[in-house]
């Protein structure tokens, strides 16, 4: 199975984050502290609480090297931990949001960071070295309605925002002081370089392929769109899959995107030679339903009789009400984030759900994905 | 009539398995507020297309459904007066103990019988599919409940009659 640990670390996980080592990670359980714990011979210690936000913690990034963790939250504020010693001190970044903070994400270099609000802006904060605090900019275009997830591209000068206006607008953050000039591209800070109009319904979970060739986002409406050569003339294309929509994707290589949601159940989707996108299976079960499994597995085949059932129409018999699938989440998984890279891929992610688990899965085993990934 | 039962739970548990994808969403309008969307109607990109499902003229379900709340109104089939009655009486006694409940809105909309209203909240301590066999059971126990309570009426009305007409005999 790809499932390699399965923690119950509270009893709703809102958001995560992992230290650079992966030894700690950080996570909200839905209230207003951030609890860090550490992996001590198979057993998960709680070493810090952090307190200071008012209300619910709606995002959580550590960087990797800097070792900061950023936290937004729905109080409209957001803080910097450095640890110093043993303790985690904050610094309070003044974002200048008259609503809730909904997302936030270090840019690749760790100098900047980006917070999505429901105030329908997003906010670019970076460090000024005379007055020894963080700063934030408002990207001046507004979208239409909560930004709902940010990705910054590898350049680190690009951020990609969704929205609840069912848009994904594009930004450029070049800050004076703070980035590099680039001669190829004359940028200025806030300029909307792309809007895609793509979906009818709201969208979550935006992020760029490792290489910033390609963004994937999803829709409310059980779709994900895959946009090529962002740009003057970007090429989308969509898949749409049966199931419930998902809330995150994550790209394990350049032509592999895995997606979570409220199915539960990690969806892989990956782009041909042809560069066309399309669902491939779910993490979990091993084929997909019609065909004939290999494996014979009990789980399976039963999975597949009730998916065969339910296409049929043939209603449920009213005690067997309940869709028990055997899988590992039991709630929405609402976030993923990645645990190894080898190269720009990755093999090894974890996802945390509202029921509280913290899942890690691995793809060495999955032998026809490892292929796929090979590519 | 039982025909149509069947056909109808199955449409509106799938419709609920579809609606019931909710997720914590901060109020735009108001900040540091969080209130359910389906109630308030403030942004209109915030809600989707409410649906109405119908058995026939007289029972009928309408879901509507929001980023962060869900909104299910019954109405439940009354053939006679006495029925009109205990509808109400019987509805009106449960919506009342709304907060045992937790699901459970206190006034019913507006052309309905009894309303639910499902937050994000509730899908958080609750689990979704729990929830959905929850409101479609309520719905096939409603029926034989109030049947259960006309009959009771009936055979009570006839007792108390027989007895007092027994004076006369």
């Amino acid at each position: 199975m790809a499932v390699t640990a399965v923690h119950q670390l509270a009893q709703c996980i809102t958001c995560h984050a992992w230290s650079a080592d992966r030894s700690m990670v950080a996570l909200c359980p839905n209230n207003s502290e951030v609890h860090i714990y550490r992996l001590v011979e198979d057993k998960w210690e709680k070493m810090h609480v952090l307190q200071k936000h008012d209300q619910l913690i709606s995002g959580i990034d550590w960087s990797a090297r800097s070792n900061k963790i950023v936290t937004a939250s729905h109080d409209r504020n957001s803080y910097v931990w450095n640890l110093e010693g043993s303790e985690w001190v904050p610094t309070l970044v003044i974002l200048r949001l008259n609503r809730a903070a909904l997302c936030v994400q270090w840019s690749p270099k760790e100098n900047k960071f980006a917070v999505g609000s429901g105030a329908k802006t997003v906010c670019i904060c970076y460090y000024e070295q005379e007055n020894n605090w963080w700063v934030s900019k408002l990207i001046r275009k507004r979208h239409d309605s909560s930004v709902t997830s940010v990705s910054w591209h590898p350049d680190n000068i690009l951020v990609a925002s969704t929205s609840t206006d069912g848009k994904c607008r594009i930004f450029s953050t070049f800050i004076k002081g703070v980035d590099a000039k680039d001669p190829k591209k004359e940028s200025r800070f806030g300029e909307l370089i792309v809007q895609l109009d793509l979906s009818p319904s709201w969208t979550f979970g935006v992020k760029w392929s490792p290489s910033g060739n390609t963004l994937a986002y999803v829709g409310h409406n059980s779709v994900i769109y895959f946009v090529d050569d962002v740009g003057p003339s970007p090429l989308a294309q969509n898949v749409v899959f049966r199931d419930l929509p998902l809330r995150d994707v994550l790209f394990v290589s350049e032509k592999m995107v895995i997606g979570v949601g409220y199915d539960c159940i990690p969806m892989v989707f990956a782009a041909d030679e042809r560069g066309i996108w399309s669902f491939i299976r779910y993490l979990g079960e091993r084929k997909a339903v019609s065909s004939g499994s290999r494996y014979g597995s009990q789980f399976s085949e039963a999975f597949g009789k009730f998916y065969g059932q339910a296409k049929q129409g043939v209603s449920n018999d009213a005690s067997e009400t309940s869709r028990t699938r055997g899988v590992v989440h039991e709630n929405c998984i609402n976030s993923i984030i990645p645990l190894s890279r080898q190269g720009t891929q990755i093999r090894r992610f974890s996802t945390s759900g509202l029921d509280g688990k913290l899942v890690m899965w691995d793809l060495e085993t999955e032998q026809d994905l490892l292929e796929l990934l090979v590519h | 009539m039982a025909s149509t039962l069947r056909p109808y739970l199955t449409c509106i548990r799938n419709t609920l398995d579809a609606a019931m994808c909710l997720q914590n969403f901060p109020c735009q309008e108001v900040e540091r507020h969080n209130k359910p969307e389906v109630e308030l109607k403030s942004s209109p990109e915030l809600l989707l297309n409410p649906v109405l499902i119908c058995r026939n003229e007289s029972e009928k379900c309408l879901i509507e459904t929001s980023i962060n709340s869900l909104r299910i109104s019954l109405k439940v089939k009354q053939a006679d007066e006495l029925e009109n009655i205990l509808t109400k009486k019987f509805l009106r006694f449960l919506s009342m103990r709304a907060e045992a409940f937790q699901v459970l809105r206190r006034k019913p909309v507006q052309g309905y019988d009894i309303s639910f209203l499902i937050t994000n909240y509730h899908c958080e301590e609750m689990q979704k599919h729990k929830l959905i066999d929850f409101i479609v059971q309520f719905m096939e126990d409603i029926d034989k409940e109030i049947s259960e309570l006309k009959m009771s009426v009936n055979t009570r009305g006839r007792l108390v009659a027989t007895e007092f007409l027994k004076q006369f005999i």
